[in-house]
């Protein structure tokens, strides 16, 4: 053997080396079900390449946090606590609830404060999620790690023959990419070199030989995957954002957009042995869709940029006990908004700021929604309660942009004049706006008014929303003759007081209800954030240190704050 | 292995965020001051009450911080290493301590009596220090040097470079900026980035 020959097989036998090792096992997030879920936010490390580790945030974990399972109709309690050394917030993508709950800018939750939302769960079964949305601090915060998985379930899903055992038919993947510095540590940039899969580099996972369902959600700052498969193989799509499609939709194809979901099925059947790739087909996207631009330098530059890369390394194991073997031909009977139906069509513009000079728009040059920059304390849109609102969102960027709006699941009523694919023709609640388009949706607003805490609507590329592509609304309920009636209301008595364990609220009108209870120590730090907080059994403070503390209380009807103090004493005293 | 593929624009990239974001970029001539804090001991200690000193290793740390809270055994073994070396070490916590319960003073007397640190452990409860050290991250270490009456900042970032696995450390900062300082000669690494929790400023 010549000493050429001999180097060729060197290297070929180093890098198959290389390959064979440089797979890591896809980490699968916790879960959590019930009806009370503790979730505590904090800043930690993790292991998540070779050499030191990286310094990041996490929810009950070291990255990511716990995919919490909801069931229908069930009242959902979410105890937050944050242990970041900073403000968040923690937004629950997707879900139809109060706007005091949802957890946008507005629910700010100050650092070493216990934030309690609850709500009836009314969403279809399908993949949520939740994340931070702190106003220019969200891209930070998702890059550090804050988020997790919600699964709601629901009679008609349960009902049906699908692949649901979490981790092993059922297979939950966060696609993220993020920079690593020279000391390891993340890079708070729009698009990462470095592909993660629920937070796991170059992942790889046993699948078994049968029907396998993954729910995918695009968890990154800005890059959109076109998912597919190494082997070009055909998967159902059978659930996008809000809800499962009447019936699944064969594809080879998927482009998910920052912040959308979807759920696909695909037949591993009689494949035992083999392997295979769930790759990002990103070479074929479009230089105005996030990840199909391949710039050289600058901030946007990339490795993964215009490229194919991997997404999950496949290994087909053998089949489990009692195999899912064919996919349901329906699934569901959506009964969706027709557009005969709509109170109005507002008119949203997606621009450039560039050139907008009357008035000018401040600050580094961002894209607009409605020729303005994001103002927490203004609301564009008052809409009514009950309404049922197309939203027609005019696009003369000629970036695409992932529209999401809180609140609500729409229908796409069309792309550029045409129906949706048959795939985005369920419930959503992230639509993509072409660059230079016109996307139309159908949506219905049919609780939850609360004139004083707004909704968002914004770009879900976090970049952009940071930077003001965002907006918000109220939803309002028809004006009443019930204020005066309850002009005569006068305070509000704490007790017992001193307390030990909890604490009572009294009003002096039954009229009064608690929008909001704020606690805060005699430092003035936040200790809880009660949103409609349910006084009957009183407030738990049995964890407080001695001392005084400042109870404030917002009556619902009025908005009145009231402020009083109480004694927390230990036992005994 | 990080980035699968290391291109110039990118890393220039991240060091022209890091300069502007964090005042990153080496600065040979900064100079610190001298301050009093009192120790958990209840007795206060300056620079100043160490005549002999050539030099210190100032580390802000704090009690709370995932990172911070694994060093203690190496901050312990650099001040038994330098401190009779004339290069003593001293770690202070700057941490806002409304927000951290765990960084009050009587948790620091805790934590410095079950840790049985070896240097002292002082209170920056203003955070006037960290403020004029510019210290951003628990841990963040400081080699500093006395040069005509003042206090020169000589290295100034992470105190080595594997925070949770000692035994896989390949670089140690600090100790080699002391090394080549007391042999007199030039430092290899002079600034990282100190990576912990950011110490955040009370408005």
């Amino acid at each position: 053997m010549n000493k050429i020959t001999l180097a060729i097989c060197l290297l070929l036998f180093s890098a198959s080396a290389f390959f064979a090792q440089s797979y890591n096992t896809l980490w699968i997030p916790d879960t959590l079900s019930g009806t009370n879920f503790n979730l505590t936010i904090k800043d930690t490390f993790a292991q998540l390449t070779p050499g030191n580790q990286t310094i990041t945030a996490g929810i009950n974990a070291k990255f990511w946090g716990p995919t919490l399972f909801f069931n229908k109709g069930d009242v959902v309690h979410l105890n937050v606590t944050n242990k970041l050394n900073e403000a968040t917030t923690l937004h629950w993508h997707g879900m139809h609830l109060p706007a005091v709950m949802d957890g946008g800018p507005h629910q700010i939750i100050p650092p070493g404060t216990i934030w309690q939302p609850y709500w009836e769960v009314t969403n279809n079964a399908a993949t949520y999620w939740y994340h931070p949305h702190l106003h220019e601090m969200t891209e930070e915060h998702i890059t550090k790690g804050i988020g997790g998985l919600i699964i709601v379930r629901d009679a008609i899903e349960s009902a049906l023959a699908l692949p649901r055992t979490y981790g092993v038919d059922d297979i939950p993947l966060v696609l993220t990419d993020r920079d690593f510095n020279t000391q390891k540590q993340f890079v708070t940039v729009p698009y990462g070199d470095s592909l993660l899969t629920n937070g796991t580099l170059r992942a790889q996972y046993n699948v078994p030989g049968q029907i396998v369902r993954f729910r995918i959600l695009n968890g990154a700052i800005e890059r959109s995957y076109n998912i597919g498969f190494s082997d070009n193989r055909s998967f159902s799509v059978i659930c996008s954002d809000g809800g499962l499609l009447n019936a699944p939709v064969n594809v080879t194809r998927y482009l998910l957009h920052a912040g959308e979901r979807v759920e696909i099925l695909v037949s591993f059947t009689g494949q035992t042995g083999q392997s295979f790739d769930l790759k990002a087909f990103n070479s074929t996207l479009g230089n105005f869709v996030a990840g199909g631009e391949n710039f050289p330098n600058g901030p946007f530059a990339n490795y993964l940029g215009k490229k194919d890369f991997n997404l999950l390394h496949i290994n087909v194991s053998a089949q489990t006990a009692n195999p899912i073997t064919a996919i349901p031909a329906v699934l569901t009977n959506n009964v969706l908004l027709k557009a005969t139906d709509a109170n109005l069509t507002r008119i949203i513009t997606l621009s450039d700021s560039m050139g907008v000079t009357n008035p000018p728009i401040l600050g580094p040059n961002a894209f607009i929604i409605n020729h303005k920059l994001f103002n927490i304390d203004y609301n564009e849109y008052q809409v009514p309660l009950g309404h049922t609102e197309i939203w027609e969102i005019r696009s003369t960027s000629v970036f695409g942009h992932p529209f999401h709006i809180h609140d609500v699941e729409f229908n796409i009523l069309s792309i550029n004049g045409a129906a949706p694919p048959a795939a985005q023709a369920g419930w959503k609640d992230v639509v993509f706006i072409p660059g230079g388009q016109t996307v139309r949706f159908i949506a219905k607003f049919d609780d939850y008014a609360d004139p004083l805490h707004p909704f968002m609507y914004h770009c879900h590329i976090s970049l952009h929303e940071d930077e003001g592509m965002m907006g918000q609304f109220v939803v309002t309920e028809p004006a009443s003759g019930t204020l005066e009636a309850i002009t005569d209301i006068k305070d509000i008595v704490l007790y017992p007081n001193p307390a030990t364990d909890r604490l009572f609220v009294s009003f002096s009108n039954p009229d009064m209800e608690a929008y909001y209870v704020r606690i805060t120590n005699a430092l003035g730090k936040t200790m809880y954030m009660l949103p409609r907080p349910q006084l009957a059994d009183g407030i738990d403070i049995s964890q407080f240190a001695a001392g005084v503390y400042i109870l404030q209380l917002t009556d619902e009807k009025t908005k009145k704050v009231f402020t009083q103090q109480f004694v927390k004493v230990r036992k005994g005293l | 292995m990080i980035k699968l593929q290391n291109r110039i624009g990118v890393v220039a990239l991240i060091f022209t965020i890091a300069a502007f974001c964090f005042n990153f970029l080496p600065n040979n001539d900064k100079t610190v001051a001298d301050f009093t804090l009192k120790n958990t001991d209840g007795k206060y200690v300056s620079l100043k009450d160490y005549p002999d000193a050539k030099g210190f290793v100032v580390v802000f740390t704090c009690n709370h911080c995932p990172f911070a809270k694994l060093y203690p055994p190496r901050l312990n073994a650099l001040n038994t290493k330098y401190g009779k070396l004339g290069v003593p070490l001293i770690a202070i916590s700057s941490t806002d301590t409304i927000v951290y319960d765990d960084d009050t003073y009587p948790k620091m007397v805790e934590k410095a009596q079950s840790e049985q640190f070896n240097f002292p452990y002082l209170f920056d409860g203003e955070q006037s220090v960290a403020k004029n050290f510019a210290a951003q991250r628990t841990p963040h270490a400081f080699v500093i040097w006395k040069e005509n009456g003042q206090w020169v900042v000589k290295y100034s970032g992470a105190i080595d470079d594997n925070g949770a696995e000692p035994e896989k450390v390949t670089d140690p900062y600090v100790a080699k900026a002391v090394d080549a300082l007391l042999a007199g000669k030039n430092i290899e690494t002079t600034e990282t980035r100190s990576i912990g929790c950011q110490i955040i400023f009370r408005k």
